[in-house]
């Protein structure tokens, strides 16, 4: 049987990004599956030579709108470790608080687009709405919903009011019920097992051999955390626990993700009910030349900043590693041997940030265009409501 | 299989009795948290026109231009809230306390035309006596005078400045020769033109 070809792309199928996928099909089978990337390419670490080390920090922040604090948190790290300097207790506290609320939000943002994708908008619509809490709560610390503009290397800008506090635990805590009743509903649900279970299976040893990171190696069993290799900010001071899962399918990767928002409340409110006194900025004056190295542990993995410095006030060399680069070559062992229909949760259940990963340029692409992402997202729920039809649920 | 229904069926009833999450907004205001950070203000009695908000500012949304071919010379400090990206470095950086701009309440900000995308305060300028260079914003070389006290009497263009602010000097005294020499020390100069009158070779 002769084996046809499906260009999806430029643009992801489930998100608003440019991206190519080559889906080499067999029937109804993917037998092959080729992934180009570079149609996004920003120059942002040309940009972040160009300005100096505290401006970069802003433009860094704006390398994805979801890991707003992710890549500050790396690079604020590569610059302190030239020094190298250690950030006052205080900082390392608030630096941890922010990023654990990105962590939640971009975690519940994940799940309600994977619940758009199999049909269930209500799921969508419900995990939406419990994500504005955590924006809000992001806009009392910080002062925005979204690139809150609080890292600067050698501490923070802003300081987090004390009369805020109760207000923020109460918020983070108000969203604890609708997420418990959130997690029973996807574990019930039998439509869900039969859709994600068994799925999409990353095991084990292609996690290792990949290199895969964050959740997706953590569903596969490789515990792998930033925070717990090598602890930063205040995660060595503070008790949580390391989601890791057996199987690595779909279904595990969704799991790991809702129980890791439950991990991040519990930091944030350590975090906020311990948050020592002292300062909270170094004022670092000058950078002297030299190297360094930063990671984070973003929510989808690691995230890797190198700067390297030659005693000006401009950073003479900045690289960004993003995870999605680490989590992208899965797709070769996930999604080969699956249907069409499975491949769009398969290729979103890494939580892909092409924004992120995009280092390099453009290059020319032919043939022609036959899936829209809008009709890879039908085939995925239109599945769901077969076999629900096939289960007998209305 | 019937509990996750029940417990499904529980939330949309809340639903219905709570009503939408979502706010009315073009007909009600939505007013954010006193902690928002909006668009950056400036506040002309505060604002000495250093340009020190300029020269963080990372998205480069924030300008100026002298004016100095009329009577009046003055700075227009621009602000181009189109470009702003709400970051607060101008606000950290301001030598007047962080009070000369300040990040206020306000995010409505759309335009129609992308001109109008921007707010603007004069300052004062303050020229050379000489050649008629730039010198600072008048209340940037009193706020420099005020902070360095006594200090400010070893310079004259600073305590000619705050003299002058204070009322105690007639503006319309101006020495007739132009020599760049000696005659000319005591004026207020901008740095090139206070070299060339100190400099003792000639």
């Amino acid at each position: 049987m002769p084996k046809s070809v499906i260009p999806i792309g430029p643009y992801h199928p489930l998100q608003e990004e440019p991206e190519f996928f080559t889906l080499t099909v067999d029937g109804e089978t993917v037998v092959d599956i080729d992934v180009k990337v570079g149609y996004n390419h920003r120059g942002i670490e040309k940009l972040s030579e160009r300005r100096t080390f505290d401006q970069s920090t802003f433009v860094i922040e704006r390398i994805c709108g979801i890991c707003s604090t992710s890549h500050p948190f790396a690079y604020t790290r590569a610059v302190e470790d030239i020094i190298p300097v250690e950030v006052p207790e205080r900082a390392k506290y608030i630096r941890t608080i922010i990023a654990e609320g990105e962590r939640i939000h971009s975690h519940l943002l994940w799940l309600g687009l994977a619940g758009h994708f199999l049909g269930y908008n209500t799921v969508y619509m419900w995990v939406w709405k419990l994500r504005e809490e955590i924006l809000d709560v992001m806009e009392i610390l910080s002062g925005n919903r979204n690139n809150y503009a609080m890292f600067k290397p050698g501490g923070v800008r802003r300081d987090i009011k004390s009369e805020d506090i109760p207000l923020v635990i109460k918020k983070i805590d108000s969203i604890v019920p609708t997420l418990n009743r959130l997690k029973k509903a996807i574990l019930d649900d039998p439509v869900l097992h039969a859709r994600l279970k068994g799925i999409g299976i990353l095991t084990r040893e292609d996690a290792i051999d990949y290199g895969a990171l964050g959740p997706t190696s953590r569903a596969s069993g490789v515990a792998k955390d930033v925070r717990k290799d090598a602890p930063y900010g205040a995660y060595d001071k503070v008790e949580w626990d390391m989601i890791v899962t057996e199987t690595g399918d779909v279904f595990e990767k969704v799991i790991v993700r809702v129980l890791e928002v439950y991990e991040s409340i519990k930091i944030i409110k350590t975090c906020l009910l311990n948050l020592p006194e002292g300062e909270i900025d170094l004022n670092i004056k000058d950078i002297p030349p030299g190297e360094g190295i930063g990671s984070a542990e973003a929510p989808r993995g690691e995230t890797f900043h190198y700067v390297r410095s030659d005693g000006t006030n401009r950073p003479a060399r900045h690289k960004v590693r993003a995870p999605t680069f680490m989590n992208l070559p899965t797709f070769k062992v996930t999604v080969i041997g699956e249907t069409i229909s499975d491949a769009t949760i398969i290729l979103a259940a890494i939580d892909p940030c092409y924004c992120c990963t995009e280092r390099m340029a453009v290059r020319n692409t032919k043939g022609k265009k036959i899936y829209h992402g809008q009709d890879l997202i039908r085939l995925s729920q239109e599945k769901t409501e077969h076999i629900k039809r096939k289960m007998g649920i209305k | 299989m019937k509990l996750p229904k029940i417990r499904e069926l529980l939330e949309a009833i809340k639903a219905l009795i709570v009503g939408p999450y979502t706010s009315k907004f073009p007909y009600k205001p939505h007013i954010p948290h006193p902690n928002f950070r909006g668009q950056p203000i400036y506040n002309p009695d505060k604002c000495v026109g250093c340009l020190a908000c300029e020269e963080v500012c990372p998205s480069e949304a924030i300008g100026h231009e002298d004016i100095t071919d009329d009577s009046e010379p003055r700075r227009l400090m621009i602000h181009y809230t189109d470009t702003c990206i709400f970051c607060g470095s101008c606000e950290a950086a301001c030598i007047a306390d962080n009070e000369g701009i300040k990040q206020s309440n306000d995010w409505e900000l759309s335009f129609f035309d992308r001109k109008e995308a921007q707010e603007t305060i004069e300052k004062e300028l303050q020229l050379c006596e000489i050649c008629g260079e730039v010198i600072a914003c008048k209340d940037h070389l009193k706020w420099i005078s005020e902070k360095i006290g006594e200090l400010a009497y070893s310079s004259p263009s600073l305590y000619f400045s705050r003299l002058k602010s204070l009322g105690i000097i007639d503006e319309n005294i101006i020495s007739a020769v132009r020599d760049s020499g000696r005659s000319d020390r005591v004026k207020i100069l901008c740095a090139r033109c206070r070299r060339e009158t100190t400099l003792t070779t000639r």
